[in-house]
C-alpha cells in the first residue's frame, strides 16, 4: 500500500446464503479522490459501500481507512460520512438539529457546534433554512442537508449511496456538477455508488465496474467509455455496435474477424478459430469514403433525431449497426436508404464471446 | 352539474352522520345539568347538583381506582409487549410474520362477551381466582391488539436505515434505537397508548364475567347504578369522563397531531 492510498479495500468477499454479493474485490482510492462503483442492481456496489461504512462485515478480506484497520471497527468508530438513497433524515429533528447529531453525538461543546452547523449549511447554500423541519423541504434541499450532516462530522471519507438518483433528471444534472465543485474544494475524498453511468462519467476521477461481485474495471471516465475492457463494460457504459464473429488471422495485435456484415478488422489478440464479438462506439461511423479500416454495406433501418446529432440504425447481414451521426451528416438521409458506413481499426474492438471456450490470448 | 349534486349529497351525508353520532353525547351531557331528578333537558334552569353527587356513590372510588389501575397497568405492559413483537415483525426476518401479526390483532376481530367467556373459562380450568390479576390479563389480551396494530402500522412506515444513519454519525446501536426510533416512532406510541388507555378503560363485555363483589370496574358499576337508581349522577359522570376523553385528545393533538396519529397525514 503507497502512502497516498487512503481507502483499501483488500480481498474482500461476502456471501449470503448461497449467494456470492462480493467476490475478492480489491480496491485503492487516493485522498482527495471522487470514484464511483457503477453497475446494475445486484453487482454488489451496494454491498461494498456498506463494507467500508461498517454497516456490513466482510466474510474475509479487509478494510482500512486513512492507514488504520477497520476491518472489525463498528460504524460508529470509523468516521465515515455516508449520504443515503433516501436521505434517511431524522424527522422529529429540525435542519440544523440533523446536521448537528454527529456532532452532538460526540459531545462536542455546543459553540463548536453551532459554528460547524453554519459552516456545513453554509456550504450546501442552507443557511437560511436551519431552523425549519424536514418534512418543509423540496427533495432537493433534503439531499443538501444529508450531504451537510455527512460534512460536518468531518468523516474521513464519504459515501454516496445512489445519493441522487431521487431527485428529478434536471436538478440531477446540476447536483452533479455542484457537488463535484463542492468536493473539490473541501478536498473530499468520495465514493459514489451508482447504477447511472452519466452521473459516473460526469462526477468521478476514476469509475469501478462492477458486475457479479467483481470489479470489472477501474479506470478514468474516459477509459472505461473508450477503452472498455470487457463485453459488461462496453455494454454498461454508452452505446455500441456489437457484431459476433470468428477470428481468421492474428497479427500483431490486431485480429481478422470473419463476421455476417463481412470481414472486419479488430484491436485485440485471440487465436485463429475464437469465437468473438466485434465492437465500436456509435460516434466513429461515418459514411464511408473508402481509406477507413473496417466498412459495411447496410441499409437504413431508423433515424433518431437527437438535436446536435443523430442516432442512425442501419441494418447490414441480419446485424445492426448504431452510428452517431452530427446533424448535416444526417440530414440527407431517409429510411431504406442504402447506405456504406466506415471506421477506424483502432476504434474496433474484440472481445471474447460470452459462450467462448477457445483459449484466449492475452489481449 | 351532477358533480356539485353528488358533492352536495356527500357533505349532507358526512354532516348527518357526524351530528348522528354526537346526539347521544350532546343529550347526555345537556341531561346532566338537569335540575330534576330524572333525565332530562334542563330547560327551565340549570343545575351541578349531580356533578356533587358522583363522588358520594356507593363505590365509586374503588371502582375508578380499578378501572384506572386496570387501564394504566394493562397499556404499560401492552405498550412494552406490542412493541417488541411489532419490531420483530416488521423486520420481516422472522418466518411466519405476518401470521404472528395476524394472530396478535385477531383478538380485535372477536366479540368481548365470547372473549370474556373464553377467559372465565381457562382461568377456573387452571384454577386462577385472583380477580385483580385475571382482569389485568383480560385487559392484557384487549389492549395488546390495538397497542401491536399501531405499533405494526408506525414501524412498518418506519425507515430502519435512519438507524444506519445516527450509526455511521456515531451512535452506537442502542443509543441509535432511543435516539432516532423511539422520538420517530413517538406519535405511534401515544395513539397505541391512547387506544389502549381508553379500550381498557371503558371495556364492559369482558371485564363483567370476571370480576367479584369486591371487585368491579367503572362500567360495570354504573350499569348497577341505572338498574338500581337512575339519576342524572351517572349523566354527570359520563360527560366528566367525555371531557376527560376530549381534554386528552386534544393534549395529544397538541403533542404530535391528530393527523400524525391518524396516519392520515405526512
Amino acid at each position: 500500500m503507497s502512502e497516498r492510498d487512503h481507502l483499501v479495500v483488500r480481498q474482500a468477499s461476502k456471501r449470503y446464503g448461497a449467494t456470492t454479493v462480493l467476490d475478492r474485490v480489491d480496491l485503492s482510492i487516493r485522498r482527495g479522490e471522487l470514484v464511483t462503483l457503477l453497475g446494475p442492481s445486484g453487482c454488489g456496489k451496494t454491498t461494498l459501500l456498506r463494507l467500508i461504512a461498517g454497516l456490513a462485515l466482510p466474510d474475509t478480506g479487509s478494510v482500512s481507512i486513512a492507514g488504520r484497520d477497520v476491518t472489525r471497527v463498528p460504524p460508529h468508530k470509523r468516521n465515515v460520512g455516508v449520504v443515503f438513497q433516501n436521505y434517511a433524515l431524522f424527522p422529529h429533528l429540525s435542519v440544523a438539529g440533523n446536521v448537528a447529531f454527529g456532532l452532538n453525538v460526540r459531545r462536542r461543546p455546543k459553540a463548536e457546534v453551532r459554528a460547524a452547523v453554519e459552516k456545513a449549511l453554509a456550504l450546501v447554500h442552507l443557511g437560511h433554512l436551519a431552523e425549519r423541519p424536514i418534512s418543509a423541504l423540496s427533495g432537493g434541499q433534503q439531499q443538501r442537508v444529508a450531504l451537510a450532516r455527512a460534512l460536518a462530522v468531518e468523516p474521513d471519507v464519504l459515501l454516496f449511496d445512489e445519493a441522487l438518483s431521487a431527485l428529478d433528471r434536471k436538478l440531477r444534472e446540476e447536483m452533479q456538477g455542484e457537488m463535484r465543485r463542492m468536493l473539490r474544494d473541501i478536498d473530499a475524498t468520495a465514493i459514489f455508488v451508482t447504477h447511472d453511468q452519466d452521473e459516473a462519467l460526469t462526477m468521478s476521477d476514476r469509475v469501478a465496474v462492477m458486475n457479479g461481485g467483481r470489479i470489472e474495471q477501474l479506470a478514468e471516465p474516459r477509459l472505461i467509455y473508450e477503452r472498455p475492457a470487457s463485453l459488461f463494460t462496453l455494454n454498461f457504459v454508452g452505446l455500441s455496435t456489437r457484431i459476433p464473429g470468428t477470428v481468421v488471422s492474428e497479427d500483431n495485435g490486431t485480429v481478422e474477424v470473419d463476421t455476417p456484415v463481412g470481414r472486419l478488422v479488430a484491436t485485440g489478440g485471440f487465436i485463429p478459430g475464437s469465437r468473438v464479438i466485434v465492437a465500436t462506439r456509435p460516434e466513429h461511423l461515418r459514411p464511408a469514403t473508402g481509406d477507413e479500416g473496417n466498412a459495411v454495406n447496410g441499409r437504413v433501418r431508423s433515424i433518431v433525431f437527437q438535436g446536435s446529432r443523430s442516432l442512425v440504425e442501419v441494418g447490414a447481414g441480419g446485424e445492426t449497426l448504431l452510428a452517431e451521426l452530427p446533424g448535416q451528416e444526417a440530414a440527407h438521409l431517409a429510411p431504406d436508404a442504402e447506405i456504406r458506413l466506415g471506421w477506424p481499426v483502432r476504434e474496433t474492438f474484440a472481445f471474447p464471446a460470452p459462450e467462448l471456450s477457445t483459449p484466449e490470448l492475452a489481449a | 352539474m351532477i358533480n356539485r349534486l353528488a358533492t352536495l349529497f356527500a357533505w349532507a351525508m358526512a354532516i348527518g352522520a357526524a351530528l348522528f353520532l354526537l346526539a347521544p353525547l350532546i343529550v347526555i351531557a345537556a341531561a346532566s345539568f338537569s335540575p330534576t331528578p330524572v333525565f332530562d333537558l334542563p330547560v327551565d334552569g340549570a343545575s351541578l347538583r349531580w356533578y356533587t353527587r358522583i363522588g358520594q356513590m356507593d363505590g365509586f372510588w374503588p371502582a375508578l381506582s380499578l378501572s384506572l389501575q386496570l387501564a394504566a397497568f394493562s397499556t404499560l405492559l401492552a405498550l412494552v409487549l406490542g412493541t417488541l413483537a411489532a419490531i420483530a415483525i416488521a423486520q420481516g426476518r422472522l418466518p411466519g410474520a405476518e401470521a404472528i401479526g395476524t394472530f396478535l390483532v385477531s383478538p380485535l376481530m372477536m366479540p368481548g362477551l365470547v372473549l370474556g367467556i373464553a377467559l372465565l373459562q381457562y382461568f377456573r380450568m387452571v384454577g386462577f381466582n385472583a380477580a385483580w390479576s385475571a382482569l389485568l390479563l383480560a385487559h392484557l389480551v384487549v389492549t395488546l391488539p390495538y397497542v401491536a396494530r399501531t405499533m405494526i402500522a408506525g414501524l412498518s412506515r418506519f425507515d430502519f436505515t435512519l438507524v444506519e444513519a445516527a450509526r455511521t454519525l456515531g451512535c452506537t446501536y442502542p443509543g441509535a434505537i432511543l435516539k432516532v426510533m423511539v422520538p420517530a416512532l413517538a406519535p405511534s406510541f401515544l395513539t397505541a397508548g391512547l387506544f389502549s388507555f381508553l379500550a381498557s378503560f371503558d371495556n364492559y363485555p369482558v371485564s363483567i364475567f370476571l370480576t367479584d363483589v369486591r371487585t368491579k370496574t367503572l362500567p360495570i358499576k354504573m350499569l348497577q347504578y341505572i338498574e338500581e337508581a337512575p339519576d342524572p349522577t351517572l349523566a354527570a359522570l359520563s360527560t366528566c369522563i367525555l371531557a376527560a376523553t376530549v381534554v386528552l385528545l386534544i393534549a395529544s393533538d397538541r403533542l404530535v397531531g391528530l393527523h400524525r396519529m391518524a396516519g392520515t397525514g405526512q
